[in-house]
């Protein structure tokens, strides 16, 4: 699935209430919704503009449903993705292990994918530092291991968040900048300063 | 996870009375001349037969059980040669269902009673005003008091063949599992036959089993609803759970594990199966077997099928535009007919659920009637942030998001270009009418369902009925009175029910059926002459209350 509208494909993925959609929602309408849990349904898309530098990125983010229910069709969600966000509770470690799960599925499936772990809720460790059940350390290690990025965030406070959506961003400029150059591309006016031109620049 | 949808012969209805040939360009006919004589019933828009009709044929709550349900559940060619193909198990089911209920009719003694009067009275605008009619004295009403209507929460319980809780309405499964165990015992004690409906009645309740390997399904009501209805209503809650894992998909489970805890894959639809049963308790749409449309002027409505209609797809197969729980526009590809239970279901899956308010949802959705084999993939999103107004767009692929995504863009294109925008927000301030507008005094409240359009419309609920007990107690009444309407061993034509607080009546034909409630100071006399004014005024605004003229791509 890929889609003329967006520069790059940026999938959510962990256990069903590590706080996915949360993340989205403090992303794109910069706010925290403490009400009971809505878990999603299948998954929902949502576009995000970013600036790097001189230019715009449009994410286009998939938020997917936890629930096991949706497994055997997450490949439709995570085909094609630029960067994975895998999240995982901090205080849950359980939640960690279901992200190791998804860092094998992509490795396994999705070689050009980027990975970046996402320990969510950091705001309850504030509260009280034994909530934690991830240890920071053994997750870093893990994350040099896969070659993942690696974030604590809190949709709450919005600790994080803003930094982890602008480094995919970013990754994406770096990364892509080489290749964009090189392949053909079509002009869109309506956009105003495409990756394209700003490859140009830069050579 | 299942197959998606079949492309090409999947879709088929084999029954050719089910999806007859297209006659999406006839015009509207005419609208006949207001008449009471079956076959001119407000509502029906197009001629004759499904031509242009937007569901397949809908038969209220029979149509569950009737062996013609096989014909509409389309499946793939693998399932056809599987051997525990549904259509058998549909037949089964409706065989069960009618040796059930003459044998529940001797044992229930309040119906016993009431046929003992079933004879006395009868209702002169019917042409086929029959010895079916019945009246139904006042005493009956105390029964049906506010105490015993409070009381009148209903349990429901799924659980596995094997025993394992599946579901259960209040209360956590864990801590019902020796009820359900229990539930089991009773289970194949009662029935060994896959695939059945037993009940029990015990201390003014009523305890209905429903089989549908390899799942059982359990009610525990205090309600006068009857075994059918219940029955009926645990069907919509099995039918909940097919769309979220398909038919097929079910059983390949339980065939590989016997034990296995659907309570996994089920995970996080609670809330999905809660919101159904609250709806039903609520809403007349699933009592009726029918869809209610917004109140729209037929010229807008007209611009909003037109817009959707344009902004087609390949991959598309309906296109439906719904607010609250009510239709606005529905368009789908030719020949394809959307059962009224699956969009029921859709309603159902949209309104318990505030995650698709943002970005668009993409999920894959089995519409069971339709095909219980494969998924379909929905678009899901609201035009509007403040606006109750979502969009559903049905597709058979689901690498086509992006596609079925443009379709949206482009709807919503077309409708400013239309400039409809405005009218359809001023339709959407008053979703519902006023009985008053009808202009008959006694006249409190109504349901008028057209049976060849599946389409039904009802005015807002009002005083007396404010309270949400009021409420229920008036569906409740209708309720009863739908189920005495449509008793399988003595169907009532016309029933005219007195009670102290007030009088109901109601008018099944062939066409339509018609539930009025009004003063209790109103006659018998009264009611017959309010009947046909309201006739009329259905009449009279039909283009605004349904939808006559449905579109395909
Ligand atoms: N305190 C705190 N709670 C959070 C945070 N993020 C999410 N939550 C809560 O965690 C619950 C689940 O959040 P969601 O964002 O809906 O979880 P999800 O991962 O999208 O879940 P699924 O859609 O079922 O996969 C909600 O009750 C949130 O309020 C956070 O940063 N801090
Ligand atoms: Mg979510």
């Amino acid at each position: 699935m890929s889609g003329r509208r967006v520069d790059a494909k940026v999938v959510l993925l962990g256990q069903e209430g590590v706080g996915k959609s949360s993340l989205v929602e403090r992303c794109v309408h910069r706010r925290f919704r403490a009400g009971p849990y809505q878990n999603t349904i299948g998954a929902a898309f949502v576009a995000k503009v970013l600036s790097v530098g001189e230019q715009t990125v449009t994410l286009g983010i998939w938020d997917t449903a936890g629930s096991e229910r949706y497994e055997a069709m997450s490949r439709i969600y995570y085909r094609g993705a630029r960067a994975a966000i895998v999240c995982y509770d901090l205080t849950n470690s359980s939640s960690f292990q279901r992200a190791k799960f998804w860092v094998n599925e992509l490795q396994n499936c999705e070689e050009g994918c980027r990975i970046y772990l996402c320990g969510t809720k950091s705001d309850l460790l504030e509260e009280d530092r034994r909530k934690r059940d991830v240890d920071f350390h053994d997750v870093q290690d893990y994350a040099d291991e896969v070659k993942a990025e690696f974030f604590e965030t809190s949709s709450k406070t919005g600790q994080n968040v803003d930094e982890l959506f602008q480094k995919v961003a970013e990754d994406y400029v770096q990364f892509s900048a080489f290749q964009e150059m090189t392949e053909e591309k079509g002009v869109d006016l309506g956009q105003k300063s495409s990756s394209y031109l700003y490859g140009c620049c830069h050579h | 996870m299942a197959a998606d949808v079949h492309k090409k012969k999947g879709w088929e209805v084999p029954n050719g009375s089910l999806a007859p040939g297209n006659g999406q360009h006839a015009e509207r006919s005419e609208s006949p001349t207001p008449g009471l004589a079956q076959g001119t019933e407000p509502g029906k828009g197009q001629s004759a037969g499904q031509e242009g009709a937007m569901f397949v044929h809908t038969r209220s709550y029979e149509d569950l059980t009737s062996p013609e349900d096989g014909g509409a559940v389309v499946r793939s060619p693998e399932e056809r040669r599987g051997e525990p193909a549904e259509p058998t198990s549909m037949e089964q089911i409706s065989k069960d269902f009618s040796e059930l209920s003459t044998q529940l009719t001797g044992m229930a003694l309040d119906l016993e009673e009431e046929m003992r009067q079933s004879q006395e009275g009868k209702l002169e605008p019917s042409p086929q005003a029959t010895r079916h009619d019945s009246v139904l004295s006042g005493k009956e009403e105390e029964d049906v008091t506010m105490d015993t209507w409070r009381m009148h929460r209903k349990h429901v319980f799924v659980l596995s063949e094997a025993g394992k809780p599946v579901y259960s309405r209040y209360g956590s499964e864990e801590a019902l599992s020796s009820t359900m165990g229990v539930m089991m015992a009773l289970v194949s004690f009662l029935e060994a036959e896959k695939n059945a409906i037993r009940s029990i009645h015990a201390d003014g309740y009523k305890v209905v089993f429903v089989r549908k390997s390899p799942l059982v399904l359990v009610a525990v009501a205090r309600t006068r609803q009857s075994e059918q209805e219940i029955a009926h209503e645990l069907l919509y809650i099995y039918y909940q759970i097919l769309s979220l894992l398909t038919w097929t998909q079910l059983n390949h489970i339980f065939q590989q594990k016997q034990n296995y805890d659907l309570r996994r894959l089920l995970a996080g639809s609670e809330r999905i199966t809660d919101n159904l049963l609250d709806l039903m308790a609520h809403d007349p749409s699933f009592l009726m077997g029918a869809v209610r449309c917004l109140p729209l002027a037929a010229s807008v409505r007209d611009a909003v099928s037109t817009s959707l209609q344009q902004a087609k797809a390949k991959s598309l197969v309906f296109s439906i535009l719904l607010s609250g729980n009510q239709l606005v526009s529905l368009v789908r590809k030719k020949d394809q007919f959307l059962h009224p239970i699956d969009l029921h279901l859709l309603f159902n899956l949209i309104s318990s659920s505030s995650s698709f308010r943002e970005g668009e949802a993409w999920t894959p959705i089995c519409l069971p009637k339709f095909n219980s084999s494969g998924f379909f993939h929905a678009h899901i999103s609201y035009l509007e942030q403040e606006m109750d107004l979502c969009l559903l767009l049905v597709s058979t692929d689901r690498e086509d998001f992006f596609t079925v995504s443009d379709c949206k863009r482009r709807f919503q294109e077309r409708l400013r270009r239309r400039g409809v925008h405005h009218a359809l927000q001023e339709a959407l301030r008053t979703p519902f009418y006023s009985v008053a507008q009808v202009g008959i005094p006694d006249l409190r409240h109504f349901i008028y369902k057209s049976k060849s359009s599946g389409l039904f419309t009802s005015p807002e609920i009002e005083a007396p009925y404010v309270r949400e007990e009021e409420k229920e107690r008036l569906l409740g009444l209708y309720q009863y009175l739908h189920s005495r309407a449509h008793n399988s061993s003595r169907p009532l034509k016309n029933i005219y029910f007195t009670g102290p607080r007030e009088n109901l009546l109601a008018w099944v034909t062939s066409a339509f059926e018609l539930y009025i409630c009004y003063s209790p100071l109103g006659t018998k006399a009264g009611a017959i002459s309010a009947v046909n004014k309201l006739m009329k005024w259905i009449r009279k605004e039909e283009d605004r209350l349904f939808i006559l003229t449905p579109q395909t791509y």
